[in-house]
């Protein structure tokens, strides 16, 4: 019966998307909406402050918002504020899982085969490599796809690999928490400088510089380094705590 | 000061804290008395974070509205939080956050920024009731309240893509300038209706209530049902008057949830014989009845619905979990004669349980009589008929209720109630019986609030 009823909310809900945005006037199709008249446009354009021209990738300087790449510009820079946010998201879950999963004496899980030498140290080997390209991508975030989030997860999912390929591999936590408060605290101290500084939260202080370069942006690239640490020990410590129990 | 700081400075201290985790608890009464302190020295205006003017950049909005709920908010978090700080030391740096997210979601001037904080303090409150030991309960929230803050993102998702703006105040003027009927926003704004229904408890989307509530401790019950319904009912508030259009179909499916939250919650706190059942169903009431006040525009007197219920809801919260912890459970037998030795504490109890049904003399008359009178005025017939039968139910089950607590001949039950917790349900229910009779103040307060209209272009 409970099951039946969700079936019907689902049916009507799904009805009620059809019916509202079907021929609705205000909802414009796939690829007909006029983007000159939305903020975004201004996003794109860097006219949000002033209007700066044509920008030429390489050659245009002392532009409003510096990252090559349109949404680091919108995710770190014209909305960085909400990037705090997601950061703190992030940090409570890992803090609640911590709360949960965390207890004072921990031992490793027992992984149902014991991983041999081979495994061990090509693993070792991997490790490295991901990890350097987690950095890579974090550090490359106002030029080319990618941020502080996909190159943290990339870092954590280094950690991750050395935890399955090796049943007695412990993480030293200490350091991931020490990184993880130092990472947040100078985001919020940066924003606070802006603030004292600048008068506006967050503001990006620094030069600009030549949008392409890999030197630009101010503090974008400061900041997705810090969230890339924060993100890469979030996770870290996350996996830690699931692959732990209380021992006795 | 700017107003930034009340969000950045607990954000700063969460991280912080964790480096030392046997000191978070004092740093969490430090900053949350400190943010209450520095609401005195705040400048009223806008806030452009990052340097970008709206509607480009996130704004913070701190106008006569906000600061009110920031007074309120802050003030009970701190309360909660200096009672409760050496019997939960582990969820300190986890309450840094909530009052981080509780912050920014009485001051920002952004739909997309208000998810963000939506969720930080969603998180935070699914967290701090994991103190409750109920982790089946715990869990319903979490999905729950994921799933409504979900189809709050999915309503803002549609609007963006009809008005191509994130700012609650270019979202109004350009609904208000497109010229088309509220039918074209009627869906995205139900959508995101629910996904504050869920948080605000209304019907059909509180069934995580009960779990949390009525298993909840001396820091969740106080809490859920005072900090964050507080919180809740302003930014709902703030929703309701200044960005949501509430006609035609919308505003017969909005009714129809409501009046069904006011009736089912006083009919279900009646029939119930639990304690903390009959305050959580009838806080679910009192939800619905604040979202009905503010949709009818009489947002001053909604405001102080949402203060004389969140004063009211901790003093009773905090002073029957005390109770149950030392007694074992909550039933209203066991709980029989409860005040016979502790006069103190039930002088206070009965009279913020007298204004929660809003009798002569305390803060909770003055409410509603406006907001009657001024329904009445406006031509509105049907929610006063239901505000008066309801209050009458209500008046049944708390006097009921009340009297049970009172008279006992022998066998009292055996409870304690420390110094601190004496002192602050006092002066509680001393401040809603004096604002209950000199009602200057709150007549002129609320009728200036009622003035307040939105925010031109997003700023102020």
């Amino acid at each position: 019966m409970k099951n039946f009823l969700a079936f019907i909310a689902v049916l009507v809900l799904g009805y009620m998307i059809v019916v509202s945005l079907d021929n609705n006037e205000a909802f414009p199709a796939y690829g007909e909406a006029d983007v000159s008249s939305r903020v975004s446009q201004a996003f794109i354009d860097r006219t949000v402050t002033e209007d700066p021209g044509d920008i030429i990738f390489g050659q245009a300087t002392n532009l409003e918002s510096g990252p090559a790449n349109i949404v680091t510009a919108i995710v770190a820079d014209y909305r960085s504020f909400d990037t705090l946010g997601e950061v703190t998201v992030l940090f409570v879950s890992s803090l609640g899982v911590a709360l949960l999963l965390g207890g004072k004496k921990q031992k490793r899980l027992e992984l149902n085969f014991h991983p041999n030498f081979m495994l061990r140290v090509g693993s070792r080997a991997l490790f490295g490599i991901i990890l350097m390209t987690g950095v890579y991508i974090a550090i490359h975030g106002h030029l080319t796809p990618g941020g502080g989030f996909p190159g943290g997860a990339m870092i954590a999912s280094s950690m991750l690999l050395l935890y399955l390929a090796d049943d007695e591999f412990r993480a030293k936590i200490k350091g991931f928490k020490m990184l993880e408060s130092f990472a947040g605290t100078a985001y919020v101290l940066i924003g606070l400088t802006g603030l004292l500084l600048g008068g506006y939260f967050l503001e990006n202080l620094l030069d600009n510089g030549v949008i392409g370069d890999l030197f630009s942006a101010g503090i974008i690239p400061i900041v997705y380094v810090l969230i890339g640490l924060k993100v890469g020990s979030e996770i870290s410590g996350i996996i830690d705590n699931f692959l732990t129990e209380e021992g006795v | 000061m700017s107003a930034i700081l009340l969000i950045a400075v607990p954000l700063l201290a969460a991280f912080i804290s964790i480096l030392f985790k046997k000191y978070a608890h004092y740093i969490l009464v430090f900053v949350s008395f400190a943010s209450v302190f520095a609401l005195e020295y705040m400048d009223l205006g806008t806030i452009t974070v990052g340097g970008f003017n709206a509607p480009f950049g996130i704004v913070l909005i701190l106008d006569d509205y906000s600061l009110i709920a920031l007074y309120i908010v802050n003030t009970l978090f701190f309360l909660v939080a200096i009672l409760n700080c050496n019997e939960f030391k582990k969820v300190g740096s986890i309450m840094l956050v909530a009052l981080a997210g509780l912050n920014g979601l009485l001051l920002t001037g952004d739909l997309f920024n208000l998810f963000v904080f939506l969720e930080v303090a969603g998180i935070a409150a699914y967290l701090i009731t994991t103190t409750n030991k109920k982790p089946l309960a715990t869990f319903n929230y979490l999905i729950q309240g994921t799933v409504g803050s979900s189809l709050y993102l999915l309503g803002l998702i549609l609007l963006y893509a009809m008005f191509g703006t994130l700012n609650m105040a270019d979202m109004a003027s350009s609904i208000a300038s497109s010229g088309y009927g509220a039918g074209v926003t009627a869906f995205p704004f139900l959508l995101m209706f629910i996904g504050f229904g869920v948080e605000a408890k209304l019907l059909p989307f509180n069934s995580w209530t009960k779990g949390i509530l009525a298993n909840s401790n001396r820091l969740t019950g106080p809490m859920i049902a005072s900090v964050y319904a507080a919180a809740i009912g302003f930014v709902f508030g703030r929703l309701l008057t200044n960005v949501f259009v509430i006609e035609d179909t919308f505003l017969i499916i909005v009714t129809i949830i409501l009046i069904f939250s006011v009736v089912a919650g006083e009919a279900m706190a009646y029939a119930s014989t639990k304690v903390r059942e009959i305050l959580l169903y009838s806080s679910v009431a009192q939800a619905a009845l604040v979202v009905v006040v503010f949709m009818s525009g009489f947002t001053g007197w909604a405001v102080y619905l949402i203060i004389g219920n969140a004063a009211a809801k901790l003093v009773l919260f905090l002073i029957t979990n005390t109770a149950t912890k030392q007694l074992g459970n909550d039933d209203v037998e066991t709980f029989k004669g409860l005040f016979v030795n502790n006069k103190i504490i039930g002088l206070s109890f009965t009279a913020v349980t007298l204004s929660v049904i809003g009798l002569p003399m305390f803060l909770g008359f003055v409410t509603k009589m406006n907001i009657l009178e001024n329904m009445f005025v406006s031509g509105d017939y049907i929610w006063p008929a239901i505000i008066l039968i309801t209050s009458v139910v209500e008046g049944i089950y708390f006097i009921r209720l009340l009297l049970n607590l009172w008279y006992k001949e022998n066998d009292l039950p055996e409870v304690k109630f420390e110094f601190v917790l004496k002192y602050v349900v006092v002066i509680i229910a001393l401040l809603i019986m004096v604002f209950g009779v000199y009602t200057e103040p709150v007549q002129e307060s609320a009728d200036d609030l009622v003035a307040y209209s939105y925010i031109e272009g997003g700023n102020l």
